[in-house]
């Protein structure tokens, strides 16, 4: 199992409130930039997505490429991330 | 060829483009995309077919079925590499992006992925998934298949873990989401289940790391649902000893200034026994605080006998000094006076001359 950052740690520790996209692990500034300009302003509109997709790996790692063109780490960071913090909290 | 497929995109592309050149059909210059060459055989000699022939156009979903026997014994003959393709007979898909959210998700639906709302956010990755379920075709998923992907399945399994439906193997588990299947690709092109509830082991893995993956997943959802209670108690509660019930309580010290209690313990003689209290309560846990709850009951009464008495006595003194400044006369000071001295002052003195006889005399 591969460790979690820091950043995820700190994401997922707690509600995410009005947290920016650069809060999510694996979404740099770069990324975050992108996601913003998509609309993608803050955590929970990314945490919608995810939902929408019904928190399905696949799905949402493809929107994360396709969106802000994330690797496949980064994908990764930010999709369990998210999932952590559902399962935390949703 | 006698007859011209009716999908095209069961060929090859090398097929594709040899059977547009034996129809002299010009080919794009560059080497393009199969859709491309799938498009213009469609064209081409696909409509030939239905001028040479009277059989009816594959326009329909609903004669799929009938499609898709002939193909079978069809696809056996026209190639190895055929086998890899779709057996699934929609020339309507070749334009995904025509289709409407509806006509999309139903789709999806026919490839057995469970897709979820089709919006504008999200209608470009399950696009994506189709053209990708359309040109190579799944690990099906666990759903059965009703038509005749069951019979391929066996004429293809023996063709080992190719891109080829193992979907007889897939059947058990049928209550389950979408699976990926034991195809080693490093994008698995149906969604897995991250927290698939299915109950049966898998048992048709290869060595792909994503499987691997989720098998451990998979193991760690089912342990965690039969005692997910208890996990979840764990991870909240992590110091507390475990019970049977799952439950501890510990008694809640009284919150001083709820419920009409005084902020602070005013009670002059119990407050050293309620620091006492406080550095027992601070360093141990429920049983000292069931130990402090008697004896803190008791001055509990106490406490505001002992409070309005303060008051009172401070209200006396008050009083007093306020008599005091007006009332009384300087005679009256002077006779105080003269009274400490003797019955206070002298005392001292003699003390102190007792002490130090050096001294003498005294110093009021």
């Amino acid at each position: 199992m591969s460790s979690t950052s820091q950043k995820h740690k700190d994401f997922v520790a707690e509600p995410m409130g009005e947290k920016t996209v650069m809060a999510l692990a694996g979404i740099g500034e770069v990324l975050g930039k992108r996601l913003e300009e998509k609309g993608f302003d803050k955590a929970y509109v990314v945490l919608g997505q995810f939902l929408v997709l019904k928190k399905d790996e696949e799905l949402f790692r493809e929107w994360l490429k396709d969106t802000c063109g994330a690797n496949t780490k980064q994908q990764g960071d930010c999709y369990s991330c998210l999932r952590e913090w559902c399962d935390s909290f949703l | 060829m006698a007859q011209f497929h009716e999908d095209p995109a069961l060929l090859t592309k090398e097929k594709l483009k040899s059977e547009l050149l034996a129809n002299n059909v010009p080919l794009p210059s560059a080497d393009s995309k199969k859709d491309v060459y799938v498009q213009l055989y469609l064209k081409n000699l696909t409509v030939l077919n239905k001028k040479n022939t009277s059989a009816p156009a594959p326009d329909t979903f609903s004669s799929d079925e009938e499609m898709t026997a002939p193909l079978l014994s069809g696809r056996s003959r026209s190639g190895k590499k055929a086998t890899r393709k779709t057996d699934r007979v929609r020339p309507v898909e070749n334009d995904i992006s025509g289709l409407t959210d509806e006509e999309l998700k139903g789709q999806l639906m026919k490839y057995g992925v469970l897709s979820g709302p089709i919006v504008a956010s999200t209608r470009k990755v399950y696009e994506k998934k189709l053209q990708q379920l359309l040109e190579q075709p799944p690990l099906e998923s666990s759903l059965p298949e009703p038509e005749t992907t069951i019979p391929e399945a066996l004429t293809i399994k023996a063709g080992g873990n190719q891109n080829g439906n193992t979907h007889s193997a897939e059947e058990q588990y049928s209550d389950k989401e979408e699976e990926v299947g034991p195809v080693p690709e490093p994008v698995p092109v149906v969604s897995k289940p991250v927290r698939s509830r299915g109950k049966t082991p898998v048992t048709v893995r290869t060595s792909s790391r994503q499987r691997t993956k989720q098998q451990v997943e998979e193991t760690a959802t089912d342990t965690e649902e039969t005692v997910d209670g208890g996990d979840i108690l764990k991870e909240i509660f992590p110091n507390e000893p475990a019970t049977p019930t799952g439950i501890t309580v510990t008694c809640r010290k009284p919150i001083r200034g709820a419920a009409g209690r005084p902020v602070k313990p005013l009670s002059l003689w119990s407050e050293e026994s309620l620091q006492q209290q406080n550095t027992y309560t601070v360093t141990k846990s429920s049983v000292t605080d069931v130990r402090s709850a008697t004896p803190a009951a008791r001055p509990r009464p106490r406490r505001w006998f002992a409070f309005w008495l303060k008051l009172l006595v401070f209200i006396a003194l008050a009083a007093s000094l306020y008599y005091a400044f007006q009332y009384v006369t300087t005679d009256q000071i002077n006779a105080c006076q003269l009274y400490v001295q003797d019955n206070v002052i002298t005392p001292i003195a003699n003390y102190i001359r007792w002490e130090t006889p050096a001294e003498g005399g005294d110093d009021k």
